[in-house]
Order: structure tokens, then sequence, then C-alpha cells
């Protein structure tokens, strides 16, 4: 028996006995929400077992994750969307008569049943126009919104009166930091003389920002540790 | 030097696994001071609680992947909205949003006493992402006919008046992915203030739009849930989280620095 | 066949286009009520194309299964998963598939204590990954680097309670560097981001960009 064998045989050894320790004393309740909490727990532990390498229970749990999720995904789209306003709304099965008859529901019902022919070798071009409807419509949206919130509304702070104050002070700051962040981003003029200084500006507040980006990252990412080892301490073990 | 630069990872888990389990349980409760970005958002809640029969929509864009770092969001702001007798919408725009939502809207709802239908309700989840907050824009009964009880939601007091976005006095997105900056800014209705609560990582990228006025409020990650508790005074899961928040990040920020000494202390040697 | 094949959804995605771009600036009744109409379509495309994620997601595990590419017995753990909590969907609490969904039972405790579990786990786990990245490659080796380094280095002690029990100018500085350098930095970003996405919405529309029709099948 090798050395790992033995350490996955030891770990589900223990989590057994935890568990019998747990029930027994009554700290886990003897019903659904008692074996739910369990099963989690097992889970979030396969998956940490990763930390130490790649192995078979952290594979197991992570299939699990993969099934599980595809078929709750399918269940929140088939009972708020596909049965809720196709079948209710379209065809009127399982109406109380409140829905109303939306009768032009059939094009995008149609569009949508064709794109479902992409992964048909044959007939799998009629999918073109289902994505043609939906990047053409998604594209025309896009324009004017985006010209409006994110150009005009973004311009108009970047460019207010100056005036004698620490906030005059950091709205130069700003105007200066997104002009040089736009030259460095201009690769069809040399970045050298003057466009190669304030390029190079332009950098120092990428960095500034990225390193920003990365110390939030890591704080993230720790909240969700901190979130997964309160419920292994908290709701499982009840240390806390 | 070098076979400390190179050190086994597996070691540098174990101090991260340890700094987050021994604050957990043996915490130092360091004082939380609310930034002006969360201070704002709860300015924007106190601003709508005096208004007459003031209702707002909870938009919930996130999914269990970021569950321990929003959901304290989610509690912090029902409770507030329930305190002080705000009327509350929820709708989901991601699909796993539905499943980790409802139980809690529903769970502080009891405990303020609020009955659904009148002081609250909830729409479940749409695909769609962006085209749901155009259609809601638009016709709001047409974005969702029916709550998740199968209920019309022209039936339901609370939502019966409500015809489009614009009815609301206020719209808040819990979001984990794109959904703040790219679906509510760009399609939303910008007459009708907005706030949003997001994890951390996305944070740093939503500054442009406070400035711009675009977002009212901002809470970031699971510190900002805790100083949202700090306001409202009611500490919980995210303030207890605080201590072990704090502890991590200087565990990294020693590890950043020394390896930065072993790596200077090598190219010297070198 | 050419015609039907590519240039017939090319022109409906400059028709569609062109009238979702102009309903945004026709101020009646009339345009509010396509722009509705059009945004409704869209959500419910959007439904059958997470089918078609579902779809292409089993298929790949079922062809692993099929031909018995190692590592298939995960692959057939994915689809048992997949089978039992699709069960439960179909149940949902005694209702069946053609009621409202039920907000209790076995689909929502599967989601809690499996879904819920393993997602935020998962996530989670890269915290350790980013802990020892940061400490290997994390290094000051210029003037642009150090400055990111520093920027990280502040704003990981200011924006958490110790940083104030350190040193009260921590917040103040983690704060401004938020709001002033990392804004402009960020807006500049933002604004190449909207050109760049107004640009190919635009192609787009008048048909230059035509990769969303993918290749073969028409020739």
């Amino acid at each position: 028996m090798t050395r790992e064998n033995n350490l996955f045989l030891g770990f589900v050894g223990l989590f057994a006995l935890v568990n019998v320790f747990l029930f027994t004393t009554g700290k886990l309740p003897a019903d659904w929400t008692g074996a739910g909490t369990m099963l989690a727990a097992g889970l979030t532990l396969a998956l940490y077992s990763f930390l130490y390498r790649d192995n078979p229970l952290f594979k197991f749990a992570e299939h699990v994750f993969v099934g599980v999720s595809a078929a709750y995904i399918f269940g929140i789209t088939w009972y708020q969307s596909l049965y809720g306003e196709i079948v209710v709304r379209l065809f009127g099965i399982g109406d109380d008569g409140n829905s109303g008859n939306h009768l032009l529901l059939v094009v995008p019902t149609i569009l949508g049943l064709l794109m479902l022919t992409r992964f048909s070798q044959k007939i799998g071009w009629l999918s073109r126009i289902a994505f043609a409807f939906f990047v053409g419509v998604g594209a025309g949206f896009t324009i004017p919104r985006y010209i409006s919130a994110f150009l005009i509304e973004q311009m108009e702070p970047t460019m207010r009166a100056l005036e004698w104050s620490a906030d005059g002070f950091n709205a130069i700051l700003i105007l200066i930091g997104v002009v040089a962040v736009l030259v460095y981003f201009l690769f069809s003029v040399e970045h050298t003389g003057a466009v190669g200084k304030i390029s190079k500006v332009g950098i120092w507040f990428l960095m500034i920002s990225f390193g920003a980006s990365f110390g939030y990252t890591i704080m993230g990412r720790l909240s969700l540790l901190i979130g997964r080892i309160r419920f292994l301490l908290d709701d499982w073990l009840h240390l806390m | 030097m070098e076979r400390l630069i190179n050190i086994d990872r597996r070691i540098i888990f174990v101090f991260i696994f340890f700094g987050t389990l021994v604050p957990l349980l043996y915490p130092t409760p360091f004082p939380i001071e609310p930034s002006k970005e969360v201070r704002s958002t709860y300015e924007e809640f106190e601003r709508v609680a005096k208004l007459n029969d003031p209702a707002v929509l909870l938009s919930y864009s996130y999914g269990a992947s970021t569950e321990p770092e929003i959901q304290p969001m989610v509690v912090a702001i029902l409770r507030h909205c329930f305190a002080n007798d705000i009327k509350v919408v929820g709708i989901c725009l991601w699909p796993e949003a539905s499943g980790l939502a409802q139980p809690a809207m529903e769970a502080i709802a009891a405990e303020y006493g609020k009955t659904y239908g009148e002081d609250y309700a909830f729409m479940g989840y749409k695909p769609g992402l962006q085209a749901v907050i155009i259609n809601m824009g638009q016709n709001f009964h047409d974005a969702f006919p029916k709550d998740t009880r199968g209920t019309p939601v022209g039936e339901i007091a609370l939502t019966s008046n409500i015809n489009s976005l614009t009815d609301f006095d206020f719209i808040f997105d819990f979001a984990s992915g794109d959904s703040i900056e790219y679906w509510w800014i760009p399609y939303g209705k910008r007459e009708v203030p907005f706030a949003g609560g997001c994890t951390a990582v996305m944070a740093p990228d939503l500054y442009p739009f406070l400035q711009s006025g675009q977002l009212k409020g901002l809470l970031g990650g699971l510190v900002g849930a805790a100083e949202y508790e700090a306001l409202i005074d009611h500490p919980e899961s995210a303030t207890a989280g605080m201590s072990a928040q704090s502890i991590t990040h200087l565990i990294i920020i020693a590890f950043i620095l020394f390896g930065n000494l072993a790596y200077f202390a090598t190219r010297r040697g070198a | 066949m050419f015609f039907v094949t590519r240039t017939l959804p090319t022109l409906l995605a400059f028709g569609f286009g062109s009238v979702a771009v102009a309903i945004y600036y026709i101020p009646h009744a009339s345009a509010q009520t396509i722009e509705s109409e059009l945004s409704l379509w869209l959500r419910i495309v959007y439904a059958f194309a997470y089918v078609l994620g579902l779809y292409s997601l089993l298929n790949l595990h079922a062809d692993r299964i099929k031909r018995r590419i190692p590592g298939w017995g995960y692959s057939l753990v994915a689809a048992i998963s997949f089978g039992v909590m699709f069960l439960f969907v179909a149940y949902n609490d005694g209702n069946g598939p053609f009621a409202p969904q039920s907000e209790t039972g076995g689909y929502q405790w599967i989601f809690t204590y499996v879904h819920v579990a393993c997602s935020s786990t998962i996530f989670s786990v890269l915290a350790f990954f980013i802990a020892s990245a940061a400490y290997r490659t994390f290094r000051a080796r210029s003037v642009d680097a150090a400055i990111l380094l520093l920027a990280a280095i502040i704003l990981m002690i200011g924006r958490v309670p110790i940083g104030r029990a350190i040193a009260e100018f921590l917040p103040v500085l983690s704060s401004w560097l938020m709001d002033v350098p990392n804004l402009a930095a960020k807006r500049g970003i933002l604004l190449g981001v909207s050109l760049g996405a107004i640009a190919t919405s635009l192609r787009i529309i008048f048909g230059i960009e035509r990769s969303y029709l993918g290749g073969g099948g028409d020739e």
C-alpha cells in the first residue's frame, strides 16, 4: 500500500470519525440539514486536498460540481424562461389566464430553435440566422449606450473647471493620467520624444492601477477563503 | 537564499491556512471605519427611507463562487431596508443568485415581520443580461410577468404600480461579474439613482463611475460589507472575518517583502 | 445557397442592428415598444444559448465515456451528478416540470450543500495560489514594477481595519490612490475599451466583421 493510499484512507477515516462525534453529541442535527452540512464539509475538504496535490478525491468532487451545476442552471433556465415565457405565454400550457397571449414570441422561439442546429453538419448554417439576430441587436444596443455612458459621461468629469484646492489638484492629476494612459495606448504613433515621455507617465498611472487591482484581488480571494473556513469551523464543527 | 526563494509552496499554504484559522477562532476586534463610498451608499438608502412609500430594486447578479463576499452585503442591505420600511423588489440577473438571494430575503423579512407582496417581492431570474435591463426599463411587467411563486406581477400589491425602472426610487446591484459596469450603467435608467456592491476584484474598475456620479456608492468585497455592517450597527459575518482578513494581508505582505529581500540578496551575491 | 448562408445573415444583422441603434434616438412610444420587444426576444434567444452550452458540455463527457478516454470515470461521475440533479429539477418538489419552480425540496438542498459549497471552495483555493505566486514572482525589478508593488502593499494594508491601527495615514493614502491615479488609469482603459467596442459593433452592423457566422457548411 502506497503512502498516498494511506493518506487517503486516513483522511476519509478521520472525516467519518469527526462526523460520528458531531452527530452523536447533537452538534449536527440528525436531519437533512445535518446531512447537508456533512456533505458540504466533505466536498470542501476534498477540493482543498488539491493543495497537497492533484488527486482522485479532488477530481471526484470537481466532477460532481460540474454535473450538478449544469443541471441547476438548466433548471433555472427552464422554469424561469423556457417554461415561464414560451410554454406558458406562447402555448398557454399551465396558464391561469393571467399571462396574456404573446404570439410574437414565436419569432424568438424559432430563432432559439435555429440556434440549436449549430451542431448539425447538414443544417448547421441555419444557426447563423439566430446568431445574426443575436449579434446584430446586441451591437445595435451597444453603440448609443456606450457613447452616452462611457464616452460622454466619463469625459465630462475629466474636464472640470480648475480650482485652487486639493480637489482641484486631484482633478488636474486625473486629467494628466487619463491623457497619458490614452497616449500610451496610441500604438499608431512611435513612442519617442514628447510622446514617449507622456506615455511613460501613463505607464506609472497604469502601474498604480494594476497594483490596486492586484491588492484587491488578493483581498477578494482571501475573503472567499475566510468564508469557507468559517463554514468549516462554525456550521460544521461548531467551534466558533 | 536560493533555497528560500524556491521553498515548497505548501509551506506558504500552511501560513495562509493558519493565518485565517487562528484569527477566526481568536479574533482581535479592530475598529472599522467606513470608507466614503460605503457611507454614501448608506446615505442613499437613508434618503430613500424619508420618501413617501419608498421602493427599491435589488438586482442580484452574483453566484455561489463569490457567495462569501456578497452574501453579507445582501444581508446587511436587506436589514437596512426592512428596518426603515423600504419596500424591496428582488430580481436576479445571474441564475445562481436565485437560490442564494431568495432564502436571505425570506429569512430577513420574517425577522422584521414583513409581508410578502406588500413589503417585498421576489421576481427570480431571467436570462438575457443587459437585455433584461432594457426590457425592465421599457416594461417591467413584460420583463417579469410573474414572480417565482407564479403570481402575476399585476396582482402583487407592491409591483402592480411599477411599470418601468423609473418607478423605483433607487436601484442597487450585487455583482460578481460585469453587471454594474457593462449592464446597469450603460443599459439602466440614468434618472434613477444607482449604486452597487461587488467583489473586491472588480472594485478598482468602478471608481471612474463614482466620480462621474453614475454610481452613488460602492461596497467593495467583504471589507465593504463589514463597513456597512458597522454603519447599520449590526456586526455579523463580514465583521467577524475582518481580523482574519487583516492578518492574512500582513502575512502575504511579509512574504512579498521577504521574497524581494532574498531576491536582491541573491543578485548582489551573484 | 451562398445568399441564404452568408448574405442573408449579414443583411439580418444590418437590419436588426440599425433598428436597435435608431430606436434609441427616437422618442416615440412605438420606438419604445420595438425596443421592449427586441429585448424580450433577445432574452429568449439567450435562454436557448444556455441549452446549446449544456448540450456541448454533455456531449463532451458522453464522448469521453464512449471512447474510454483516460479519466472517463470522472466524466461518468459528472453525468450521474447531472442525472440526479436533473431528476430533482423535473420532480420540482412534487409539482412536476410544468408548474412554477418550487422554493424548497431536493433541488434547493443539492444547490445549497453541493453547488454553493463546491463553487465557493474552488474559488477560495486561489487564495493559496495567489499568495504563493506573490512570493515567487512579485519583484521590484524596475521602477515600474516597484510602483506596482508599493501600490499593492499600501492598498492591502490601508483597506483593512488593521491599517488604521498601524498608521492613521494608511487608509487616507490608499483612498487617494484609488480615487486619483487608479481612477485616471481605469478611465483611460475604459475610454479605449469603449471605442473598441463601438468600432466592433459598427463593423458587425456593416458586415465587415463576420466571424460570428463561423466557417464551412455553405460552400
